[in-house]
C-alpha cells in the first residue's frame, strides 16, 4: 500500500522545529495553543502561517502565559478536538499544574518540546531537564534525535496517544537548538498516507451539550487510588500500541524505527553509551572514529522513556560491560548525585544476571555541545572502568575532570 | 507489568476513566455526593413580614398578595378570611397599619395593601357561597354579646371552631360600630349586611332587640350558655363638660352616627355646623354633617395643627377637599343660646402632655371667642355602659377587667374589642377588635378544651427588614392609586366616596409586593445554583429542597434570594468540639456516621423543618 501513493511524497530541508509544524499539519490538528518561548516559538510560527494562508484549518488560539496554554489545550482536546501545543525550559515549568489534570482526564493532548536550559542559566540547547521533570505525570514522552524522526515520531504519538486503549498525553521532545534549529532533509509523506495512518480522532466521551458528562469532577478519596490504578494500567497498556504502531508506521511509510531503542555498533561492543536526543548524532560520529582505532563502543540511544521500556533496557543493556549515561539533565542529589537517567538504567539493570558496570556523565550541561573530544574522554573512563573491573566513581562532569 | 491482576471494585468503577456522567444522568451524581464540604447550609425559613406582624388580626398579607400575583383571587380570599371574616369591610374602613409597616414604603411606596383586601372582600361577597365553613359541631353553646367588629369575629371563628353560637345584639340591626359608627359612603350598609348574613350561613344565631342586663341577666348567660364573649363595645358618647351643653341642637357624633346607619335619625341639621373633636369619628362627623345639609362645616380641635390628630391622614384630606373648614387649638367652654344653640365660646387651649389623650389646659385669660353655629356634634370618644356587669370584673378605667388572655378571672366568660382595649395604649380601631374578638375565640376554646393558655410571643429577628433582603430584583414602580368621587359631587350624597381596584389594578398592586422574609417561588435559587442541588416539584413556595449532598454551600442562593427567606447555617459547630476533618469526607452513611446520617435524615424532611 506504500507504493501506491508514493509519488506525492516530497524531500524538503527544514529544520526540527518546521519539521514538528509539517507533523501537525500532516495531522491535521483541530487547535493549536501558542505561547511564545524560544527556541520552540519556531514551530509555532510556522504553524501560524500555516494557518493564515489556509494551509491548515484549525483554530490558533494565543494563550496569556503556558498555564492558559496548557490549560486551553486541555480544554479543546476536552470538547474532542486534536490538539497541538509545547513549550521549551521555564514555560514547560510554568504549566506544571496542567500536567497531571491533562493526563488524569485522559485527554489525548500533544505537546512538542524543544528542549531549553532551565534557569540559571536559561540559555537554550539540549539540556533535556524542562520535559524531564515532568516525567512522571503520565504523559508518552520520547526524544528524537533529529528532524525527521521528529516529523515521525509526532505522528505516531497522535495515533498511540490517541488510541481507545491507551487515551494519554504525549510530549514529543526534540533537543534545542541542535535538533529544533539545524536544517536536514526531510522526507514529508504523502498527505492520503498520513491519513490512512491517522484517522480523524474521536473521543469516546467529548464534552457535548446534547449529551453531558462531567470531565474531571470533584471526587471522594476512595475514588482517587482507582483513577490512579486506571492511568497506571493505560501506561502499561500502550507499550503493546506503542508496537503496533511502529510496525504499522514502517508499513506505510517504509522507515522502521525500534519504539525503545536504537543500537548503534553495538554488535561485539563491550562499552556503550545510553542516552537520549540529538547529541546521538555526534556519538554516531565519534563511535565510527573509535571504532576504526578497535575500541569495541557502541551506542544504545532510549527513544521512548515513558512509558519506560524496563525489561528491554535490561535485556540491551546486559549484554555490554561497561554502561557510560550520557544524562543531559539535572538530578541533583539523586542517586548518581548527578542526572536522573542513572537511575533508570540502574534500576533496569537490577535484575539482570550479567549486570554491568554503570557509570554516570553529566555532559551536554547547560545547552552546551558534546564533542567528540569528550565522547573520546568518556570512553577512556569506561575502557579503565571495564579494565579495573570497577568504577572509579558514580557520576564524572565532564570537561571539569583530567 | 504491575497492574496485572489488579480489579477496581464495582461500586468505585466510572463508565470510562477520568470521565464520569453528568449528573443529570441516571445514577451519575450519586458518585459524587459533595454536599460534606459545606460549611454553610442554605435553609429555607419564612420570617414574618412586617405587614402581617402590623396588622391588628395578624392577616396573611404577603400570602393574599402572592396568590394575587398568580391570579388565585379565591385562594386569596380564603386565605385573608382565616384571620379576618368580613375584608369587603375592612378593605374601606381600615386605618392600615400594614401599609405604614410596609418595607416597600422606604424604597418607593407601600402596597395598597387595603385597596388589594377590599377587591378581595368584594369577590367574597359575590360568592353564592362563601368559602369558610362551619366546623363540626362539638355540642357546646357560647354567646356572644355584642355584634360590632369584635363580636362578629368572635363568634365567627368560634362556629368555625365548631361551637353553636348565638349572637345578642342590642340595636334592632346587628352590626356595632361597623353599623352605627361607620357611615354609608364609607361602607355600604348592604356590604355589611352581606357579612352579617355570612354569619348566620355559618349557624349563628342572632337575637337583635337583645340589651344583656335587660332583655338577658348575667345569670341566664351563665346558665345557658358554655361560655360567653362580651363584645359589648363603648356606646356612651363623651362630654366636654361644656356649659350648656343640653341645650337643643347639640348632638353627640355616635348617636348621631348611629340613628342615621340605623335609618332612625330625625336629626335635621342647619346650615353652620361645628364639630368637636379631632379623632376619624369627629371626621366622620363633619363628612356626615355636609350629607345631612350642612352648608358650613367647622373642625375644632384642640390639637394645634393637622398631623396631631388622630386620625387618618387619608380620611383629613378627603374631608378637606369636600370643603370642611378646620379650626385648631380651641376648647369649647360653653354653649351659648337661648334654648338652642346659637353660638360656641372658644378659649385657646392644648394638651397639657405629649400625647392628646392627656388633659387639656385652657388659657381663660385670652380673651373668649364667639363662634356663631347652628349645630355643634361633639366626637371626643365613649365610654361603657356596664351597669349589668359584677363590681368584681370592673377596673379603674370604667371597662372590663380581663387577665391577658381576655378571660374574667376564671371563669368562661371573656371579653373583647373596645371594651377592654379602652384606655390599653392600642388603638380603638376595628381591624383591632377583629383581631381581640379572634384571639379570645381561641383561646375561649383552649379553656373549654382544657388546654393550657400561651401568649403569642414573635422573636424580634423574625419580622423581616429591608436590609436582608436583595434590593437589586425590584425595579421602582409607582403605587396603583384608588379612584375617588369628585370631591363637589360626593359631598352631598351617600354614595361611597373610594372606588375599588379593578382585577388590573388589584393584580398590578398584588406584583409590587416584595414579599419580605417569604418565599414567593420566584425560582431564583433554582435557577442561580451552580450545581444543579436545588429541586422542586412544582414552582410553588415550600416545594423547594436543597438536596445537602450536594451543596457545597457557595451562597449563591442566598445571596441572590430576594426575598431574604433563604439562611445560611453553619453546618457544624467548631465551638463544640466537632472536629471537621473527621465527618468533612462522608461518602455514604456507616463510613462517617452522625453527620452522614444527618445528612441523609435532612433532606427528606419538609423544607421548611430544616
Amino acid at each position: 500500500m506504500a507504493t501506491a501513493t508514493e509519488a506525492k511524497k516530497k524531500t524538503v530541508r527544514i529544520n526540527g522545529c518546521v519539521a514538528s509544524a509539517q507533523a501537525a499539519k500532516y495531522a491535521d490538528v483541530d487547535v493549536i495553543t501558542a505561547y511564545p518561548i524560544r527556541p520552540y516559538t519556531a514551530t509555532m510560527m510556522a504553524l501560524a502561517q500555516m494557518v493564515a494562508n489556509g494551509e491548515l484549518d484549525a483554530e490558533y488560539i494565543v494563550a496569556d502565559s503556558e498555564h492558559s496554554q496548557l490549560s486551553i489545550a486541555h480544554g479543546a482536546s476536552s470538547s474532542g478536538a486534536r490538539v497541538f501545543t509545547g513549550s521549551s525550559g521555564v514555560g514547560v515549568q510554568f504549566a506544571y499544574e496542567l500536567y497531571s489534570p491533562i493526563s488524569g482526564s485522559r485527554m489525548p493532548v500533544q505537546m512538542m518540546i524543544a528542549d531549553r536550559t532551565l534557569d540559571p542559566p536559561g540559555d537554550f540547547g539540549s539540556e533535556h531537564t524542562d520535559a524531564l521533570s515532568t516525567r512522571d505525570m503520565g504523559w508518552l514522552m520520547g526524544w528524537s534525535c533529529d528532524a525527521q524522526e521528529a516529523f515521525d515520531n509526532h505522528l505516531m504519538a497522535y495515533r498511540i496517544g490517541e488510541d481507545p486503549r491507551v487515551l494519554l498525553p504525549q510530549m514529543v521532545c526534540q533537543d534545542g537548538f541542535f535538533v529544533s534549529h539545524i536544517t536536514t532533509d526531510v522526507e514529508l509523506p504523502d498527505p492520503g498516507q498520513v491519513k490512512e495512518f491517522l484517522p480523524p480522532y474521536k473521543h469516546p466521551y467529548p464534552l457535548d451539550p446534547r449529551h453531558p458528562v462531567s470531565h474531571g469532577p470533584q471526587i471522594m478519596p476512595e475514588q482517587g487510588p482507582p483513577l490512579q490504578l486506571e492511568r497506571a494500567r493505560a501506561m502499561e497498556g500502550s507499550m503493546a500500541v506503542i508496537e503496533e504502531v511502529h510496525d504499522e508506521f514502517a508499513k506505510i511509510f517504509g522507515r522502521r524505527y525500534d519504539p525503545w531503542v536504537e543500537e548503534y555498533k553495538t554488535e561485539g561492543a563491550d562499552i556503550v553509551f545510553f542516552m537520549q536526543g540529538g547529541h546521538a548524532v555526534t556519538a554516531r560520529f565519534a563511535i565510527q572514529h573509535l571504532r576504526d582505532q578497535g575500541v569495541k563502543v557502541g551506542l544504545v540511544r532510549l527513544r521512548t522513556i515513558r512509558p519506560y521500556p524496563a525489561d528491554r533496557v535490561n535485556e540491551v543493556l546486559s549484554k555490554f560491560k561497561v554502561v557510560g549515561v550520557i544524562e543531559t539533565n539535572m538530578g541533583l542529589g539523586s542517586v548518581s548525585s548527578g542526572g536522573s537517567l542513572y537511575a533508570e538504567a540502574c534500576a533496569a539493570l537490577y535484575e539482570s544476571k550479567t549486570r554491568p558496570l554503570v557509570m554516570s556523565f553529566m555532559a551536554g550541561m547547560g545547552g552546551e555541545a558534546i564533542v567528540l573530544k569528550e565522547f573520546y574522554w568518556m570512553t577512556q573512563k569506561m575502557t579503565e572502568a571495564q579494565k579495573r573491573g570497577k568504577i572509579e566513581k558514580r557520576t564524572h562532569w565532564v570537561g571539569f575532570e583530567e | 507489568m504491575s497492574t496485572k491482576g489488579t480489579r477496581i471494585p464495582d461500586w468505585l468503577t466510572v463508565p470510562f476513566a477520568g470521565i464520569t456522567p453528568a449528573p443529570s444522568q441516571e445514577k451519575g451524581q450519586d458518585l459524587f455526593p459533595t454536599g460534606n464540604w459545606r460549611s454553610i447550609r442554605p435553609v429555607y425559613r419564612d420570617k414574618l413580614p412586617p405587614c402581617n406582624n402590623a396588622c391588628g388580626t395578624n392577616e396573611k398579607i404577603q400570602g393574599y398578595l402572592d396568590l394575587v400575583k398568580r391570579g388565585k383571587y379565591l385562594d386569596a380570599y380564603a386565605l385573608i378570611k382565616e384571620d379576618m371574616p368580613f375584608p369587603s369591610v375592612t378593605g374601606r374602613v381600615c386605618y392600615h397599619p400594614c401599609e405604614q409597616a410596609c418595607n416597600r414604603g422606604q424604597y418607593d411606596e407601600a402596597i395598597s395593601i387595603r385597596a388589594v383586601e377590599r377587591f378581595l372582600g368584594d369577590l367574597g361577597q359575590s360568592l353564592q357561597r362563601d368559602v369558610v365553613k362551619a366546623g363540626p359541631s362539638n355540642g357546646k353553646k357560647v354567646a356572644v354579646v355584642g355584634s360590632g367588629p369584635a363580636g362578629h369575629s368572635a363568634a365567627y371563628q368560634l362556629a368555625r371552631l365548631g361551637y353553636k353560637v348565638t349572637i345578642l345584639e342590642k340595636s334592632p340591626k346587628a352590626g356595632g360600630l361597623n353599623r352605627g359608627g361607620i357611615p354609608d359612603w364609607v361602607l355600604p350598609q348592604d356590604v355589611l349586611d352581606r357579612e352579617i348574613e355570612r354569619l348566620v350561613e355559618l349557624g349563628i344565631t342572632i337575637k337583635t332587640n337583645t340589651e344583656v342586663g335587660k332583655d338577658v341577666s348575667w345569670d341566664d348567660l351563665k346558665k345557658n350558655y358554655d361560655a360567653c364573649v362580651l363584645a359589648v363595645g363603648l356606646t356612651e358618647p363623651n362630654s366636654v363638660r361644656a356649659e350648656g351643653e343640653n341645650k337643643a341642637g347639640v348632638i353627640y357624633g355616635l348617636p348621631f352616627l348611629r340613628d342615621i346607619g340605623m335609618g332612625t335619625s330625625k336629626v335635621k341639621l342647619g346650615a353652620r355646623v361645628a364639630v368637636i373633636g379631632g379623632g376619624n369619628t369627629a371626621i366622620d362627623c363633619a363628612r356626615e354633617a355636609l350629607r345631612q345639609g350642612a352648608v358650613e362645616v367647622t373642625m375644632i380641635t384642640v390639637e394645634s395643627n393637622p398631623q396631631e390628630m388622630p386620625c387618618v391622614p387619608e380620611d383629613l384630606h378627603d374631608m378637606r377637599e369636600e370643603g370642611v373648614e378646620l379650626l385648631h387649638g380651641r376648647a369649647m367652654t360653653a354653649v351659648l343660646g337661648n334654648g338652642k344653640v346659637e353660638a360656641l365660646q372658644l378659649y385657646p387651649a392644648r394638651f397639657s402632655g405629649a400625647i392628646n389623650a392627656s388633659p387639656i389646659t385652657i388659657n381663660r385669660e385670652a380673651p373668649a371667642e364667639k363662634f356663631a353655629v347652628d349645630n355643634v356634634i361633639i366626637a371626643v370618644g365613649q365610654h361603657a355602659s356596664l351597669a349589668w356587669l359584677p363590681a368584681e370584673f370592673k377596673n379603674e378605667r370604667g371597662t372590663i377587667k380581663i387577665d391577658r388572655f381576655g378571660r374574667l378571672g376564671d371563669t368562661n366568660f371573656f371579653a373583647a374589642g373596645d371594651i377592654v382595649q379602652l384606655g390599653s395604649g392600642q388603638p380603638l380601631m376595628v381591624v383591632n377588635a377583629v383581631g381581640d374578638g379572634k384571639r379570645v375565640a381561641f383561646n375561649l376554646d383552649k379553656v373549654l378544651r382544657g388546654e393550657a393558655l400561651e401568649p403569642r410571643k414573635i422573636a424580634v429577628d423574625v419580622i423581616m427588614d429591608l436590609n436582608r433582603m436583595n434590593m437589586t430584583y425590584f425595579p421602582h414602580f409607582p403605587r396603583v392609586k384608588q379612584k375617588l368621587l369628585p370631591a363637589m359631587s360626593r359631598r352631598k350624597t351617600q354614595e361611597e366616596v373610594i372606588l375599588g381596584f379593578t382585577e388590573e389594578q388589584a393584580t398590578e398592586e398584588a406584583y409590587r409586593c416584595f414579599s419580605c422574609g417569604t418565599c414567593n417561588a420566584c425560582d431564583n435559587c433554582y435557577l442561580v445554583c451552580p450545581e444543579p442541588c436545588i429541586a422542586r416539584p412544582a414552582r410553588s413556595n415550600g416545594l423547594y429542597k436543597i438536596l445537602v449532598d450536594y451543596c457545597k454551600g457557595c451562597r449563591v442562593c442566598i445571596e441572590e434570594c430576594p426575598t431574604g427567606c433563604l439562611e445560611g447555617v453553619p453546618e457544624l459547630d467548631f465551638d463544640t468540639g466537632v472536629v471537621r476533618m473527621d465527618t468533612a469526607f462522608a461518602i455514604s452513611p456507616g463510613l462517617h456516621g452522625r453527620q452522614a446520617q444527618e445528612l441523609v435524615n435532612l433532606s427528606n424532611r419538609p423544607a421548611k423543618q430544616i
